[in-house]
C-alpha cells in the first residue's frame, strides 16, 4: 500500500513538472484478482493506479506502439525486474530508445510488494546480473521433469496432445512484449506456411516457430502462459530455449540495452558436436 | 508382387556455392548416391529458415539434410556461421518437442567435395531406413485431407 501510494505521488509529480507525457501501469480489472493496463496522463488517473502483487502483466509490449515515442518525449511504466529486461532487449533490438523510458520499478514476495531503486535502465544492471546468477527456475516443475524423461515418440505426443488444444487465436503472440513483427509469420500467406484451418495441423508448427523466434530473447514473464486460453504450458519451452542458450552461448537476454542478440550474432569458434 | 519396402524420403536444403556444386562434382564424376534425397538450392545457409525444416517434415518428409559451406567459406562471409549458431538453437528445440535429431541433419561440404557428398547421402539414407517412417504426421495429414507433396 505504501509502496503504491508513493508511486501515484511520484507520478503525479513527473507528469506536473513534464518530465514525462504517460505514464504506463496497472488499474482494478473486472475481478478482485485481475488488473488491467492503466494509461496515466493526468493526476485523476493516477489516482486510479493500483500497484499489488497480482499486477503480473509485463508491460513493455505497450512502448513499441506506433507513434508512441517518435515525439521524442520521455513515457514511465510500471515493470518487474524481467520487464526491465525486455526494454533492455527492445533497446538492442533498436526497437525503442532506452533513454526515452522512466522505469517504475517493483518486486513482490508473497503478497508484499516492493519498489526497485532507479528509473533509468542502465540502473538495474546489478540486479539483472544477480538474476542471471540466480534465475528463476521453473524447470523444477513435475511436468518438465516428466518430459525430460520421455523418449522422442512420447515426447512428440506430449506436446501433440498439448498443441491439439491450440485454436490459433495468436493471444500468446499478442500477449508478448518480444512479438513485435509488423507483418508475423502467420499473417503471410505467400507462401502459407503455418496451415490457418481449425485443425490441429499447423498448431506444431506454429508453437515450435513461436518458441524459437523467442530464443534468447524470452525473459519468462509468462504473458504469453497468462494470455492462452486453452492453458498450453508455453512457459517450459520457452524456459527450455533459455537455458540452451545460457549453457550454449552464456547468453542471459536482457542484460544490458546494448547485448547482442544472440541469434543475430556469432562466434567464429562456437562449438557444436552435431555437424558432420 | 514384389514387397513393399520402406524406402526413405530425404530433403536436403543446401546452399549453392558449396554443397550444390559439390553434388554437381559428385554427378561429374559419376559418383552413385542413393536416390532418396530431394535437394532444394538455397543462396546460403543463412537463408535456410527452421521454417523450411519442419514443413519439410510435415509434408512427408523422413529426414531432413541442412548442408552448406565449412566455416570461414561462406560465398557472403558469415552466412554459415549465423546458420550455425541456429540449428544449435533449433536442434535443441526439435529435441524438446519429440523430433528425434537424427532425422534433422547438418553438414557441411565444399564444392570440391563431390565424393564425400555421395558418401554422406549414402549414410544418411541408411541412418534413415533403420530409424523407419517419419509418421508421427500422418493420422493428422489424412485428417485434413492436405496433400501430401513429396
Amino acid at each position: 500500500m505504501i509502496t503504491q501510494e508513493r508511486y501515484r505521488t511520484t507520478v503525479k509529480e513527473l507528469l506536473a513538472n513534464g518530465s514525462i507525457k504517460m505514464a504506463i501501469g496497472y488499474r482494478l480489472g473486472s475481478t478482485p484478482d485481475r488488473r488491467r493496463p492503466l494509461f496515466i496522463r493526468t493526476s485523476e488517473e493516477a489516482d486510479q493506479l493500483v500497484l499489488d502483487s497480482t499486477c503480473m502483466t509485463n508491460l513493455s509490449g505497450y512502448l513499441v506502439t506506433e507513434g508512441l515515442l517518435s515525439d521524442e518525449k520521455k513515457v514511465g511504466i510500471f515493470l518487474r525486474p524481467e520487464g526491465i529486461r525486455s526494454i533492455n532487449i527492445l533497446a538492442a533490438e533498436y526497437q525503442l530508445n532506452a533513454d526515452q523510458i522512466v522505469i517504475f520499478g517493483f518486486d513482490s514476495t508473497g503478497r508484499d510488494v516492493r519498489p526497485l531503486d532507479g528509473r533509468n535502465v542502465g540502473e538495474f544492471s546489478k540486479l539483472l546480473n544477480e538474476i542471471k546468477e540466480h534465475p528463476l527456475q521453473i524447470v523444477k516443475e513435475p511436468l518438465h521433469w516428466r518430459i525430460e524423461k520421455m523418449n522422442a515418440k512420447e515426447r512428440f505426443d506430449f506436446w501433440q496432445e498439448e498443441f491439439s488444444r491450440c485454436i490459433k487465436c495468436y493471444a500468446c503472440r499478442q500477449a508478448c512484449p518480444m512479438c513485435y513483427c509488423r507483418r508475423c509469420i502467420v499473417d503471410s500467406n505467400q507462401p502459407q506456411w503455418i496451415n490457418t484451418s481449425s485443425h490441429t495441423l499447423g498448431n506444431f508448427e506454429w508453437n515450435i516457430v513461436r518458441a524459437f523466434h523467442l530464443s534468447g530473447r524470452c525473459v519468462q514473464c509468462g504473458n504469453c502462459d497468462r494470455a492462452c486460453p486453452v492453458n498450453i504450458p508455453l512457459r517450459l519451452i520457452n524456459q527450455r530455449m533459455a537455458n540452451e542458450v545460457l549453457d550454449g552461448f552464456d547468453h542471459f537476454a536482457g542484460l544490458s540495452p546494448t547485448q547482442e542478440p544472440v541469434l543475430a550474432s556469432f562466434k567464429k569458434d562456437d562449438t557444436e558436436t552435431f555437424i558432420l | 508382387m514384389s514387397e513393399l519396402k520402406f524406402e526413405p524420403k530425404i530433403v536436403a536444403f543446401v546452399c549453392t556455392y558449396c554443397t550444390y556444386a559439390g553434388a554437381d562434382l559428385a554427378g561429374t564424376s559419376r559418383l552413385k548416391y542413393a536416390p532418396n534425397v530431394r535437394i532444394v538450392r538455397l543462396p546460403c545457409t543463412g537463408r535456410i529458415s527452421p521454417m523450411f525444416i519442419l514443413k519439410a517434415l510435415q509434408k512427408g518428409a523422413d529426414g531432413v539434410l541442412v548442408s552448406g559451406c565449412h566455416p570461414g567459406d561462406c560465398h557472403f562471409t558469415h552466412g554459415n556461421y549465423h546458420a550455425r549458431r541456429r540449428w544449435m538453437v533449433f536442434r535443441a528445440l526439435l529435441d524438446f518437442t519429440g523430433i528425434s535429431p537424427e532425422r534433422v541433419m547438418f553438414s557441411w561440404i565444399s564444392a570440391a567435395e563431390g565424393s564425400k557428398f555421395a558418401d554422406l547421402i549414402n549414410s544418411v539414407t541408411e541412418d534413415i531406413r533403420k530409424l523407419g517412417p517419419f509418421d508421427q504426421y500422418q493420422q493428422l495429414i489424412k485428417e485434413t485431407e492436405s496433400p501430401a507433396t513429396l
